[in-house]
């Protein structure tokens, strides 16, 4: 298995490169740069910026010392933040995201499975339609709606909760909310489809017959193979979640790193750009290897040499 | 699943009333943030983006200029109301060429680590900012000063810069001509001195909290990038007696609807500004909060006049401008405040008195029948209806007046409008080549007080003119005025130059800018001024507990 793990993560490296390329190409045949700004720079001031941070090198100079950087690690200076790297940048905001991602998926987890299986169990009872409707609603609300309600309700018009920043355990429990209601709906109808399924098939049955206590049927013999799709659709789920989310961030200014992203792209932060981009691929790849990893341990059938 | 079900349902019911009723009342969390001390206090402020940098010389934003008048104190500073007043400079005198500025420097001025603040730190604060290595954005501010406009373009040694070190306390600037406005330019971050022992050993990080060395009535205490900034009263600045606040944190919040949010909970004492769509609530109901101040600012359409339509047809461009209800735009589309533009300079701008469009007092019908003449006269008309495009950057603000705008052109004088938005960067790139774009919409907020900083936007010779207006007459009329001391002859000529651009029209004037924000009512000291430019240390926070505010509005379960 580690092996395996390995040949994977080596196999990522062309992968990363053509992301890499890609994003270089695409951020450059972009209209604008860096440098273009309302009031616009006197020539001289212009030049001398764009020697400073080597843009008055031919194309291919560019991409080659940037390859050169990336492979040292070195993402180079941020042309927005000019005080900061953008290596300072990730560092900064990873964590961020990453607590805000985690508790985000810890919250759609603990209630989106249980009410998953609440749902198969009863199915096609009031119980399983009302807990469907309200996934369904949980679906069809956008978080960008859904924050600003939870802040009026949480924080305006009570004075419970924060309304914004981080700092105390406190501040996360609007975001949190806001960020992983969907993602517990989408888990639930997940886990009630998958856990359907697997009721009926031929190996419950069996434990059935062999008079096996409901408990171990369902938490030992189903529950792992109802498991699968939730797993599957977690792994680049959490990638996304982790990496921060532009709306939350900038709703409840939480300093993560979603929105280097999009800020980043509007203002033709071509390094941070690059370098968010080469971070963002590199944690889907390690969370799709994770995810195959944990197939192999939930489904016996599946095994990496 | 029972309990599942009766802690969801009440939640989502609770949202969706409070989504549905939009209750009239506006609660407000009036408490100031006081340390636990007791006695510490701290001012929230909202500051739009987060700053791109705190280097006094390459900072350009809003944001950044806001902290760095806390952190830095220049030659010259500003009184709550926007007039100059001395800063590091006790005194100054002036030659009688009106060239050579001698500044008697505070030898009580102390730098944040102790040490004094001597003439050699401006000197190199000044050459720093125009070194082409620094890449400073602003440098042209000191493009009067001897020799700055060579060192910029990399021709000469920053060494050579018309500043010089007569003593310690003493410091001369030498300009190239008389420049009327030079003292006001001082007060911008790109003249701010540097401590130049704490840049060399950190180029690339000297403004972080570990190393920031300022000589202002703060120093940095935490910055977390896209969180907060802290700064903290700085002991050793000359004034400190007189700062009123003791902490500032600054909240870079760029969505405004945020903002208002965070304002209303308590967590903000000051907003950057006001959702447009809240504003008559606000207005309504914590009338006393809302601060409106005209701001030395033009919101206008600009004309590319190097291409047709618009090359060489001033009277068609004079009939889109007076087709334009700029009251009603006021009235019912901004709504903040905001005054017609009839004139280029805005009327806040000190010391000056701007001509009037001739159509300004007009009855509109006047107006409307004057502008479909010169519609005709230009060559269009119903069978020959003119077709345009106008361009504006990706906001619904600026959407809404593109729409109001252009149904006014087609209902006034028929003319087709086809409104084309364009993401910033695009937007700008379109603009300043000149071959796709013909009405583009655009602002332009004053770097100092002075005409000279909006008339000087259509110069032939200033790089940023969009429109590409060029006409001898003009930049005579502003290059006279450039030499010309303050005074009755230097506003007249200013006054012909706007004159003649009022009647050439390569801008169409719509509106000036107010600025809209909310200020905590235990706020003291505030006084608005027309640049926007405010130092916290003219702030206080006075606040003798909630029983003082028997009128403030508080939610109802707050105790």
């Amino acid at each position: 298995m580690i092996g395996y793990a390995v040949r994977r993560l080596l196999g990522a490296i062309p992968t990363l490169f053509i992301l890499l390329t890609l994003a270089f190409a695409l951020i450059r045949t972009a209209p604008g740069g860096p440098f273009d700004l309302e009031k616009q720079l006197p020539p001289e001031i212009e030049a001398n910026l764009q020697a400073k941070y080597h843009l008055d090198e031919p194309l291919y100079q560019q991409y080659g010392r940037y390859l050169w950087d990336v492979a040292r690690f070195d993402f180079g200076p941020s042309f927005q933040y000019r005080d900061l790297t953008v290596n300072q940048l990730i560092a900064d905001g990873f964590p961020v995201s990453l607590r805000l991602g985690a508790f985000s998926l810890l919250f759609a987890l603990m209630f989106g499975v249980p009410a998953g299986l609440m749902a198969a169990f009863r199915q096609n009872r009031p119980t399983d339609y009302g807990l469907m409707t309200l996934a369904m609603l949980g679906i069809s609300i956008p978080n960008f709606v859904l924050a600003p309600l939870l802040i009026l309700l949480m924080a305006v018009y009570n004075d419970w909760l924060p309304a914004g920043g981080l700092g105390s355990p406190l501040h996360y429990v609007i975001p949190v909310i806001a960020l992983g209601t969907a993602m517990m709906a989408y888990v639930a109808r997940l886990t009630r489809g998958a856990m359907i399924e697997v009721l009926r098939s031929n190996y419950v049955r069996t434990a059935r017959a062999k008079g096996l206590p409901t408990r171990v049927i369902l938490f030992r013999h189903a529950l792992p193979a109802a498991l699968t799709p939730v797993v599957s659709f977690m792994g680049p789920a959490a990638a996304g979640i982790i990496t921060g989310s532009v709306v939350i961030e900038t709703i409840f200014g939480i300093p993560g790193l979603g929105r280097f992203f999009v800020q980043g792209a509007l203002n033709r932060d071509y390094t941070l750009v690059m370098g968010v981009v080469l971070f963002y691929g590199m944690l889907i790849i390690v969370f799709n290897l994770l995810v195959d990893l944990l197939y192999a341990w939930l489904d016996p059938r599946v095994a990496y040499k | 699943m029972r309990i599942l079900f009766k802690i969801c349902l009440p939640v989502w019911l609770l949202a969706l009333a409070a989504a549905c009723s939009a209750p009239d009342d506006f609660p407000v969390k009036v408490e100031p943030e006081i340390l636990d001390d007791g006695a510490t206090t701290v001012l929230r402020r909202g500051n739009g983006a987060e700053p791109e940098t705190l280097d006094p010389h390459r900072a350009q934003s809003v944001g950044a200029s806001n902290i760095l008048r806390d952190l830095y104190e220049g030659l010259i500073s500003k009184a709550p109301d926007g007039e100059l007043e001395p800063g590091g400079a006790e005194s100054w005198t002036i030659s009688d060429d009106r060239r050579v500025y001698t500044f008697k420097l505070r030898q009580n001025a102390l730098w944040s680590n102790g040490e004094p603040v001597t003439a050699r730190d401006y000197v190199y604060g000044l050459r720093r900012s125009v070194d082409p290595l620094t890449g400073s954005a602003y440098a042209q501010i000191l493009a009067p000063v001897v020799n700055a406009g060579d060192i910029i373009a990399g021709d000469k040694d920053p060494q050579s810069l018309g500043v010089e070190a007569v003593d310690d306390y003493t410091l001369r600037i030498t300009l190239n001509q008389p420049t009327p406005y030079f003292l006001g330019l001082l007060t911008h971050s790109s003249t701010y001195p540097l401590y130049e022992p704490v840049v060399q050993a950190h180029p690339s990080n000297f403004t972080q909290p570990a190393h920031a060395v300022t000589n202002g009535a703060y120093r940095m205490s935490e910055w977390v990038v896209a969180s907060h900034i802290r700064v903290v009263r700085n002991p050793s600045y000359w004034d400190d007696l007189n700062t009123g606040v003791d902490q500032v944190v600054y909240l870079p919040i760029t969505d405004v609807a945020s903002e208002l949010k965070r304002y209303q909970a308590g967590e903000l004492d000051w907003t950057a500004a006001v959702p447009v769509p809240q504003l008559d609530r606000v207005r309504y109901q914590v009338p006393d909060q809302l601060q409106t101040v005209p701001w030395l600012g033009v919101y206008y359409y600009g004309l590319n006049v190097t291409r047709p339509p618009f090359r060489d047809s001033p009277k068609l461009r004079r009939a889109l401008s007076m087709a334009i209800d700029r009251e009603i735009i006021c009235e019912r589309i901004t709504r903040g405040g905001e005054t017609p533009a009839y004139s280029w300079v805005p009327p806040a701008v000190s010391d000056y008195e701007p001509p009037q469009a001739d159509y300004a007092g007009w009855a509109r019908e006047r107006r409307l029948d004057q502008a479909r003449t010169l519609y005709r006269e230009a060559g269009y008309g119903p069978d020959n209806p003119l077709t345009l495009e106008l361009r504006y950057n990706t906001s619904e603000s600026h959407k809404k007046l593109a729409s109001v705008v252009a149904n006014m052109w087609r209902v006034n004088l028929g003319v087709k409008v086809t409104l084309i938005n364009e993401e910033w960067k695009v937007f700008l790139q379109n603009v300043r080549q000149r071959q796709v774009t013909q009405v583009y919409r655009a602002g332009w907020i004053g770097d100092y007080d002075d005409p000279q900083t909006f008339l000087s936007l259509l110069h032939s010779d200033f790089g940023l003119n969009g429109t590409g207006f060029s006409n001898d007459r003009y930049d005579e009329l502003l290059d006279t005025a450039a030499r010309t001391p303050a005074g009755e002859k230097r506003r007249a000529l200013m006054q012909q130059a706007e004159a003649l651009l009022l009647e050439a029209q390569p801008v169409i004037p719509v509106y000036f800018y107010t600025s809209k924000t909310l200020l905590k009512p235990y706020v003291k000291g505030f006084v608005g001024n027309p640049m926007g430019h405010y130092y916290s240390k003219d702030l206080s926070i006075e606040w003798g507990g909630r029983d003082e505010l028997p009128g403030a509005e508080l939610p109802d379960d707050a105790s």
